[in-house]
C-alpha cells in the first residue's frame, strides 16, 4: 500500500490544467463572460491551493496518528 | 513636469530599496559561528519563516516577463501565454515533496547550492564545480533579461527623461548595493515592498483599465470575444506554433524544472523548517491568479494601440499605463515593475556568487575557509552582475540566444539531481551521460528553430533521450564505488521534521 496516499492530491493541478485541456480549449459557453478556456483555468489556479492543502491536511493526520 | 514627478517617485524608492536591503541584516552579524558566514548570507542561515518564504518566492515567481512579457503573449497571441500559470501552480503542487526533500538534505550535510547538493550526492568536487560553470551559462541570460525590462520600464515611465542605458545601469547598481551586504534576507525583505506594491498595483489596474477603455469588463470581454476570438483559445492568434500538445508538454517540463531552478531551491534552502514549505507549497498558487490582469490587458491593448510589432509588444501594458495614468501613478506602478526585475536578478547573481564561491573557487588552494568562501561568493555576485550588464550594452544577442536553452537546459538536470538524489544506482557515468545527451538535444533542437517540434516542447524530447541514457548506461556499466551509507548519500523526506534550526536565536519572528 502506498505510504502516504494523500499525496496523490498533487495530481489534481495536472490533471486540472493538462487533462482537461482538450475539453475546455474552447471560446463557449462563457462563464461570467470569461471564454471557457480562461474562466477554467482561472478556477484551477483558485482549486490549486485546496489540492496541495489536502496533501498538508493528509500529512498532518498521520503525523498525529 | 510629468517625467520631473515620476522621476522622483521612481527615484525615492530606489534609494528605499536599497536602505530596506541593508537593513535586513541589521544586527546579525555577531550571531555566533554562523553570524556573517556563507550559510547565513546565501541562505538566510536556513531561519526564514512562512510569510518570509512566501514573499521571497512569490517575488522570485513574479518577475519583469510578469509585468512585459506576458503582456506582449497576451498581445501577439493570447491564449498560449496561460502556459506560465499552469507551470507555476503544477510546480508548487511539486515543490511539495521535493522542497522539503532538498531542505532536509542540505540541511543534514550542510550545503547551500544544487551544485554543492549533486557533489556531494556523487562525492566528486569536480562535478560541482562543472555544473556551476553550466548553470552560470544557463542564468546569465536571466539577469540581462531583467536588467533589459527593468531598463524598458525605467525608461518608459520617465517619459524617456531617463535613457535606456542609465536605466541599465540603475538596475545592476541598485541590485548590488543591497545583495552583496545581504544576501538572501536583504532580498526577502525587498520582496514584501515588492508584493505590497505589486499586489496593489495589478488590483488597481485590474479595475481602471477596463472602466477607462471600455464599459466595464462586460464590455471589455464581449468585443475579445467577438473580435479577437482567435485569441481566446489555443493555439492562440495568426501562425502560433503553440497548441495544446505543446501547452501540456512545457507545463509538465516547466512544472519538473522549476523545483531544481538555482533561484527556487536557494528559497527552500533558507527555511527554517520543512513545514514552512509546505505550507508555502499551499499558499503560493494563490499569488498566480494575478498573472491573469497582464495577460488581459495585453489583450486589451489589441483595442487601444493596435499594430505594435516585435519587442515593442512587449510594452503593450505600459502604453496602456503611460497613456491613460497620471504621472505620480505612472512612478508607482513603474516601481512595481522594477522591483519585479531587482528581486529575482538579485536571486540569480546570489545564487550564481554562491555557486562559484562553494563549488568552484574553493576547490582552489588556499580559498577552503568558510570566510574566503563568502568572500568569494560576493566577489562573483559583483562579477556576473558586470558581465551580464557590459554584454548588455555591448552583445545583446547572444544572451538572448542563450536565453532560449536556459530554462529547458536547466531542465536536463532533473535526473542527475531528483532521481540521483532518490535512487542510489544511478551512476556518476549514467547522470553524465543523460545531461550530454540531453543538453546537447535542446541546443541542436533550438538553435536549428526546431522548437517546439512535432508540436511539443523541445526540452521534454531531450529530457526523455536524458532519462534513457541515464539509465540505459547505469543498468549497463558498474554502479558506483563508493563506500558511503544510503543515509549519508540519499534524500528523504523530513516526514514530520518540523525542526528549528537554532531557533531561539536566529528564527524570525514571521
Amino acid at each position: 500500500p502506498l505510504r502516504r496516499p494523500h499525496l496523490l492530491w498533487l495530481l489534481v493541478p495536472f490533471l486540472l490544467y493538462v487533462g482537461a485541456l482538450p475539453f475546455v480549449n474552447r471560446v463557449r459557453p462563457l462563464i461570467l463572460g470569461l471564454p471557457l478556456l480562461f474562466a477554467w483555468l482561472l478556477l484551477a489556479t483558485l482549486l490549486t491551493p485546496v489540492a496541495v492543502w489536502l496533501a498538508y491536511r493528509g500529512d498532518k493526520r498521520k503525523r498525529a496518528s | 513636469m510629468n517625467a520631473a514627478v515620476a522621476t522622483s517617485i521612481f527615484g525615492l524608492f530606489m534609494v528605499a530599496t536599497v536602505g530596506l536591503g541593508l537593513l535586513a541584516v541589521r544586527g546579525r552579524s555577531g550571531r555566533g559561528d554562523r553570524g556573517g558566514g556563507l550559510a547565513e548570507w546565501s541562505v538566510g542561515g536556513r531561519s526564514l519563516g512562512t510569510v518570509f518564504i512566501w514573499v521571497l518566492m512569490a517575488g522570485e515567481g513574479y518577475t519583469s516577463f510578469s509585468y512585459l512579457g506576458a503582456a506582449g503573449w497576451g498581445y501577439n497571441y493570447g491564449a498560449p501565454v496561460l502556459y506560465v500559470v499552469a507551470y507555476m501552480s503544477c510546480g508548487y503542487a511539486v515543490g511539495y515533496v521535493v522542497g522539503p526533500m532538498l531542505w532536509s538534505y542540505a540541511r543534514q550535510h550542510g550545503l547551500v547550492s544544487i551544485t554543492d547538493m549533486v557533489a556531494h550526492r556523487y562525492g566528486r568536487p569536480w562535478l560541482g564545480a562543472a555544473l556551476a560553470l553550466l548553470v552560470t551559462v544557463f542564468l546569465l541570460p536571466y539577469i540581462q533579461l531583467q536588467i533589459t525590462g527593468m531598463g524598458v520600464v525605467v525608461s518608459t515611465i520617465s517619459y524617456g527623461a531617463i535613457s535606456l542605458n542609465w536605466a541599465y545601469f540603475i538596475g545592476f547598481a541598485v541590485t548590488t548595493g543591497f545583495v552583496v551586504v545581504s544576501g538572501l534576507r536583504g532580498s526577502a525583505w525587498v520582496s514584501v515592498l515588492k508584493d505590497v506594491l505589486v499586489i496593489a498595483t495589478l488590483a488597481f489596474l485590474m479595475i481602471y483599465v477596463p472602466l477607462h477603455y471600455f464599459d466595464g469588463y462586460g464590455d471589455f470581454l464581449d468585443r475579445v470575444v467577438r473580435e479577437k476570438g482567435e485569441w481566446l483559445t489555443l493555439p492562440g492568434s495568426g501562425d502560433s506554433p503553440y497548441g495544446q500538445a505543446w501547452f501540456a508538454t512545457t507545463t509538465i517540463l516547466n512544472a519538473l524544472t522549476v523545483v531544481i531552478f538555482p533561484t527556487t531551491v536557494a528559497g527552500y534552502l533558507g527555511a527554517r523548517n520543512a513545514d514552512a514549505l509546505r505550507r508555502n507549497a499551499v499558499l503560493l498558487p494563490a499569488y498566480n491568479v494575478l498573472l491573469f490582469v497582464p495577460m488581459l490587458l495585453g489583450m486589451a491593448a489589441l483595442f487601444v494601440v493596435p499594430g505594435l510589432t516585435g519587442a515593442g509588444s512587449n510594452l503593450a501594458l505600459f502604453r496602456l499605463v503611460v497613456d491613460s495614468l497620471p504621472a505620480w501613478l505612472v512612478g508607482f506602478v513603474g516601481v512595481a515593475a522594477a522591483l519585479s526585475s531587482i528581486v529575482p536578478m538579485a536571486v540569480f547573481m546570489l545564487v550564481i556568487g554562491t555557486m562559484w564561491g562553494r563549488s568552484v573557487l574553493s576547490l582552489l588552494p588556499g580559498w577552503h575557509a568558510p570566510a574566503r568562501q563568502k568572500l568569494a561568493s560576493q566577489a562573483v555576485v559583483v562579477l556576473a552582475g558586470c558581465i551580464a550588464l557590459v554584454m548588455t550594452y555591448t552583445v545583446p544577442n547572444t544572451l538572448v540566444r542563450l536565453s532560449l536553452i536556459s530554462y529547458e537546459g536547466m531542465a536536463q538536470l532533473v535526473p542527475m539531481l531528483l532521481i540521483g538524489l532518490v535512487w542510489r544506482r544511478l551512476s556518476l557515468a549514467g547522470a553524465v551521460s543523460g545531461l550530454v545527451v540531453g543538453v546537447a538535444i535542446v541546443c541542436g533542437l533550438v538553435f536549428t528553430e526546431h522548437d517546439p517540434v512535432f508540436g511539443v516542447n523541445a526540452g521534454i524530447l531531450a529530457l526523455a533521450a536524458n532519462l534513457a541514457v541515464a539509465l540505459a548506461v547505469s543498468y549497463a556499466g558498474p554502479a558506483d564505488r563508493d563506500a558511503r551509507a544510503d543515509d549519508e548519500v540519499l534524500a528523504k523526506d523530513p516526514g514530520g521534521d518540523t525542526g528549528v534550526v537554532d531557533a531561539a536565536h536566529t528564527a524570525d519572528p514571521v
